[in-house]
C-alpha cells in the first residue's frame, strides 16, 4: 500500500473514530472561537450596510407613506362626496315630504318614486320610475316635484312605470296665468320648452308670468306650478298669441317624484 | 504573506458562503476552495487543506467534529486525480469532476450527520439540496484547472 493510500485510509478511519467518539459524548469543536470573530465581522458589515442602505430605506418608506396617504385622501374625498350626495338626497326627500303635507284638494298622495332611467329616444320625452302596478301605481297618476308639474303616468308594468313628461308633444294640461287668471292649454314641443295655446291676441301677458294648472281638465289638480313665460310672439293675423313657456322643473335634473291620484 | 493571503481567502469564503442563497440552498464555496487546492497542489496538500477547512466548518456549524472534516478531506484528495495523474483534465471533465465531488461532499456530510447524530433534513430535501449544490458548482469546473 502506497503512503498516500495509507494516509487516505488513516484519514478516513480517524474521521469515523472521531465521529463515533462524539456521538454520545461532549462535542469537540476546536475552531469554535472563529464563530465569535465571524459574528463580529458580520455585525460590522451589517452596520456598514445599514448606514449605506438606511437613507434609501427611509426614502422608500416615505414614498410608501406618501402613496398610502394619497390613497387615504382619495378614499376620504370619495366618502365626503358620498356624504354630500346623501345630504342633498335628504334635502330633496324632505321637500317631497312637504308636498305630502301641503296636499291638493281632492287628490291623495300615493307614493314617492325614483327615476331609474330616461328613455334614450330623442322623440319621446319619457322617464322610467321604480314603482309599478304592485306598488299601487295606476295610469294617469300625476307626477310632481317641489318645483312643479313633471308629467303623468302613461304605461305601467308590475314593478316599474313610464312617465310622460310635460315637454312631450303628446302631453297637454289645462293651465292658468297666475296673474291675470287667463286660461289656456299647455303642451310639449319635444324640446325643453312648452307651448301655451289659446291665449287671445288682445290679452296682456308679460315675460316671466307664472303658469299654474287650472284643474279644468279634471285630471290635474288646481294650482300646481308649471312654468314661466319666456317668449311671446304676437302675430299680425290670427286669434291667439304664440307663447313659449319654460317648465320650472328641468327634466335633466329630476331624480325623485311624488305621485298623486284623484 | 502567502499564509495571510490564504487566511483572508478562507475568511472571505466563510463569510460569503453564509450570505448567499440560491433556490434556498447555500452554495458550497468551501468545496470549490478545497477542490482548487487539491487540483493545483496534489493529493497530500488537498487532504490536509480539506481537513483544515472541514474542521473549521464543523466547528462553525456547531454540530460535531467529523462530517466536513471527512468530506472535505476526501474532496481535496480526489480532486488531485483530475490534475493529470489519473485523468487528463478537460473543461468537461472539470465540470463533471467538481459537480461529482460537491455531490459526494454534501452527501457525505448528510450521511455522517444522519448516522452519528440525527437526520438534519428529510431525504427529499437532502436530495434537492445536494443536487442544487453540485449544479451551482458545476460551471466553475471549467475555470478551475490544474497547473500547466
Amino acid at each position: 500500500m502506497s503512503r498516500k493510500r495509507l494516509l487516505l485510509f488513516l484519514f478516513i478511519i480517524l474521521s469515523i473514530v472521531l465521529m463515533s467518539y462524539q456521538s454520545n459524548r461532549e462535542k469537540l469543536l476546536p475552531f469554535r472561537f472563529l464563530n465569535k470573530a465571524l459574528n463580529q465581522f458580520n455585525s460590522v458589515t451589517n452596520s456598514v450596510k445599514d448606514s449605506v442602505t438606511s437613507p434609501f430605506k427611509k426614502m422608500l418608506l416615505r414614498e410608501e407613506e406618501n402613496r398610502r396617504l394619497q390613497a387615504e385622501l382619495k378614499r376620504l374625498l370619495t366618502e365626503q362626496q358620498k356624504y354630500k350626495e346623501v345630504l342633498l338626497e335628504n334635502k330633496r326627500l324632505r321637500e317631497l315630504l312637504s308636498l305630502k303635507e301641503q296636499g291638493y284638494k281632492g287628490y291623495q298622495h300615493i307614493t314617492a318614486a325614483r327615476v331609474t332611467a330616461r328613455v334614450p329616444d330623442q322623440w319621446s320625452q319619457t322617464f322610467v320610475i321604480d314603482k309599478g302596478f304592485l306598488e299601487g301605481i295606476a295610469k294617469n297618476m300625476i307626477a310632481i316635484t317641489p318645483k312643479g308639474l313633471v308629467g303623468k303616468i302613461y304605461d305601467i308594468s308590475n314593478s316599474y312605470s313610464y312617465l310622460l313628461l310635460l315637454t312631450d308633444v303628446n302631453f297637454s294640461v289645462a293651465v292658468r296665468l297666475q296673474e291675470n287668471r287667463r286660461e289656456g292649454i299647455i303642451s310639449g314641443t319635444g324640446l325643453r320648452k312648452c307651448r301655451l295655446k289659446y291665449i287671445p291676441f288682445e290679452e296682456e301677458v308679460k315675460i316671466g308670468d307664472i303658469v299654474i294648472t287650472s284643474g279644468l281638465d279634471s285630471l290635474f289638480p288646481e294650482g300646481i306650478p308649471v312654468g314661466y313665460i319666456t317668449k311671446i310672439d304676437k302675430k299680425e293675423k290670427g286669434l291667439f298669441q304664440e307663447i313659449e313657456v319654460t317648465p320650472f322643473e328641468d327634466n335633466r335634473k329630476i331624480e325623485e317624484i311624488v305621485l298623486l291620484q284623484k | 504573506m502567502r499564509y495571510l493571503f490564504w487566511s483572508a481567502i478562507v475568511l472571505f469564503i466563510f463569510l460569503v458562503q453564509g450570505r448567499i442563497l440560491l433556490f434556498d440552498v447555500t452554495p458550497s464555496l468551501t468545496s470549490l476552495l478545497v477542490y482548487y487546492v487539491g487540483i493545483r497542489n496534489g493529493d497530500v496538500a488537498g487532504i490536509f487543506f480539506g481537513s483544515l477547512i472541514g474542521t473549521i466548518e464543523d466547528s462553525l456549524s456547531g454540530a460535531f467534529l467529523g462530517p466536513h472534516l471527512l468530506s472535505k478531506g476526501l474532496v481535496g484528495y480526489f480532486s488531485s486525480f483530475l490534475s493529470g495523474s489519473f485523468f487528463k483534465w478537460t473543461p468537461l471533465l472539470g465540470v463533471i469532476g467538481i459537480s461529482t465531488l460537491t455531490f459526494v461532499d454534501s452527501a457525505l456530510v448528510f450521511a455522517s450527520r444522519s448516522f452519528f447524530d440525527k437526520l438534519p433534513s428529510t431525504i427529499q430535501a437532502a436530495v434537492f439540496i445536494i443536487t442544487i449544490k453540485s449544479l451551482i458548482n458545476a460551471p466553475l469546473g471549467v475555470l478551475i484547472r490544474p497547473k500547466e
